[in-house]
């Protein structure tokens, strides 16, 4: 008696929370599952009927973004701009925050600073800098001008991240790999990064999805179609003078798809980077 | 840290010992070289290594936090120091499974560090460091996360593994009583400083100072303020509730000791309710007043106020007293266990 009270009680309490849930779920998924039903739809039934459900579902309008709207060559550009950028920033932001976090070398404030002033800097104030200089050393509308573009804007927060991770690690393992026999490099690869690994994918996947994301200094820094990125790509679909809504729903779900491969498959291991406290 | 000499002989265990913040963890990190060295040297063979890195020194440490990688199972931990030292596969393997198995950890070579207890997590700690074979083991407080009954069997085992490898070991501790039990010698520090050097019970017979007098023991050695005088031609030390005569074996050094002002140190146990069977010459009698009574199951602890002061002391006495708060009795003190210290340096004199 007094049990199914309590859990009748327990039940009641949940009510509200359940609500919220709901209603959150709606909110952010909605738009989600309304574009991803207009994306199997052609533009004239849109305009019909925008709330309808895809019947029949024209499955062939993705064959066709991606062969006649070049989405092929956008996303071929976005996969190597990315990928290679976010290898390059972890790796460089990651021995950073190591030294940061683990050496009192002279100097070692201004480092952070320095570093760090990225984080406050707007991308808008420093798009006409970076477009002068790549200019100067001939990058300008190159995949590796854009790649050295996102990995410079992107350091500042991978390594503020990674840091405050890092600095959580005790500092007797690293005395232990000293006594072991282990080098400094030998460390940061055998013991930081396999402990960091959690803080490590946390910045891999936001930067991912920034970065897939990145319009601003794209559009400015590159100008040939065949080297354009996913988010110039979508462009097409939505010019001045026309909006094919139905194509530029069909090339928003091709621009997500990557990403929520990616958060699905480290959302986990990045809420527990975000959140773990000390390593135990 | 301020002139801290030590010799470790070859096989020898030493115990660092000290309050918290008194230097001794510091002093083992510059033994291991963990830690730099401004001045001075640190000699290893007969080699100064100053200079020589943490690798080079074959040493090995357990570390207080045990420092067990967490992202390796117990096997790999064991075995990371030594795939740095090119060490055969075959080999390498051999001495992992003999040293689990000499301390009980075969079946849980396969497990992370996360889902050990604290004592299987110590033990492979000092697994990681007997399979380096080194020429030193380095403790750092190694028992000082386990709880109290894990700790008492731990530091058996401890014992009994440094007797069987013979190892040079230099151990660390702010306890007394693992200093006492495991260590062939003690170094006792304070305040960045050596105070004494000495084998256990040598230290605790005679503390070269007050510090070291209430550090080992416990309770702690009754530190009680006097005067000295004389009564005929015996020395004796004026207290607040009367005189006590002082040994014999004190009187040169009294007589060199002009000053007047003494400390008169005597340890609980040395402190009688009623005077033992024996040479009843030895004992010396003090008024005092029972402040509290602690029974302890094996012993009861009196604590006494001097009559007509408010020094304190301590005394160890049988379990079958019947003294209660508020009584005042006369307590016996053994003459020939009384220490003398200076006021002014606290340095025992004699």
């Amino acid at each position: 008696m007094h049990m199914a009270v309590r859990l009748v009680i327990e039940r009641v309490r949940r009510v509200p929370l359940a609500l919220f849930a709901a209603f959150y779920t709606v909110v952010t998924g909605g738009p989600l599952v309304w574009v991803a039903m207009m994306s199997l739809r052609t533009t004239a039934e849109i305009f019909r009927d925008p709330y309808g459900f895809p019947s029949p579902a024209h499955w062939e309008k993705f064959a066709d973004a991606w062969t006649k709207s070049n989405y092929g060559t956008y996303f071929w550009n976005s996969t190597i701009v990315v990928v290679v950028a976010v290898a390059l920033v972890t790796a460089v932001g990651a021995m950073a925050a190591h030294c940061l976090a683990r050496y009192a070398f002279r100097g070692s404030r201004i480092v952070r600073f320095v570093i760090l002033t990225g984080l406050i800097l707007p991308p808008q104030l420093v798009i006409l800098a970076m477009f002068q200089i790549l200019l100067d050393v001939n990058l300008y509308n190159t995949l590796t001008g854009l790649i050295l573009v996102y990995v410079a804007t992107h350091i500042a927060m991978t390594v503020y991240i990674l840091e405050g991770f890092f600095a959580q690690i005790p500092q007797d393992l690293f005395d232990a790999a000293r006594m072991d026999g282990y080098s400094d490099f030998e460390i940061f690869w055998r013991v930081t990064m396999p402990i960091g690994a959690p803080a490590i994918f946390t910045t891999v996947t936001l930067n991912f999805i920034v970065l897939w994301n990145e319009f601003l200094f794209a559009v400015v820094l590159l100008t040939d179609d065949d080297k354009r990125t996913l988010p110039l790509g979508l462009m097409h679909f939505t010019g001045s003078h026309q909006l094919d809504v139905g194509m530029a729903a069909t090339g928003l779900m091709i621009a997500m798809l990557p990403i929520i491969v990616i958060y699905a498959f480290f959302s986990e291991t990045m809420i527990k980077g975000m959140t773990a406290g000390a390593v135990r | 840290m301020q002139d801290v000499t030590f010799t470790v002989a070859d096989g020898e265990f030493m115990v660092l010992l000290g309050p918290s913040g008194c230097g001794k963890s510091t002093v083992l990190r510059m033994i291991a070289g963990l830690e730099p060295i401004t001045s001075g040297t640190v000699s290893i063979d007969g080699q100064v290594v100053n200079q020589v890195p943490a690798k080079s020194r074959d040493m090995a440490m357990v570390f207080q936090s045990y420092a067990l990688y967490p992202h390796m199972t117990v096997y790999d931990n064991l075995a990371f120091g030594l795939h740095r030292r090119d060490i055969e596969k075959a080999e390498v393997a051999r001495r992992v499974h003999a040293a689990a198995g000499k301390l009980e950890l075969t079946g849980l070579l396969q497990r992370k560090p996360h889902a050990l207890s604290g004592g299987q997590r110590q033990r492979v700690a000092v697994g990681r460091a007997i399979v380096r074979d080194p020429k030193v083991f380095l403790f750092d407080e190694p028992l000082s996360n386990l709880d109290a009954a894990l700790r008492v069997s731990t530091r058996n085992e401890l014992i009994k593994q440094q007797q069987e490898i013979g190892t040079t070991s230099i151990y660390v501790t702010h306890d007394q009583v693992e200093a006492m039990t495991m260590g062939d010698r003690i170094c006792i520090m304070n305040q960045g400083r050596v105070v004494q050097i000495g084998r256990p019970l040598d230290v605790y017979k005679n503390p070269a100072d007050t510090f070291v007098s209430r550090f080992l023991g416990n309770p702690p050695m009754n530190l009680l303020h006097g005067r000295i005088g004389k009564r005929g031609d015996r020395s004796v030390a004026h207290l607040a509730s009367g005189d006590l005569g002082l040994p014999m074996r004190t009187a040169s050094a009294l007589g060199r000791h002009d000053a007047g002002e003494v400390i008169v140190g005597i340890r609980p146990e040395d402190v009688y309710e009623f005077v033992p069977p024996g040479d009843p010459t030895r004992f010396e009698y003090l008024p005092v007043r029972v402040e509290a009574v602690e029974p302890l199951g094996a012993e009861t602890l009196l604590m006494v106020s001097l009559d007509g002061s408010d020094a304190e002391m301590i005394a160890r006495i049988g379990r079958d007293t019947a003294l209660r708060r508020g009584d005042r009795l006369p307590l016996a003190l053994d003459t020939a266990a009384i220490h003398l210290f200076d006021p002014a340096t606290t340095r025992a004199i004699a």
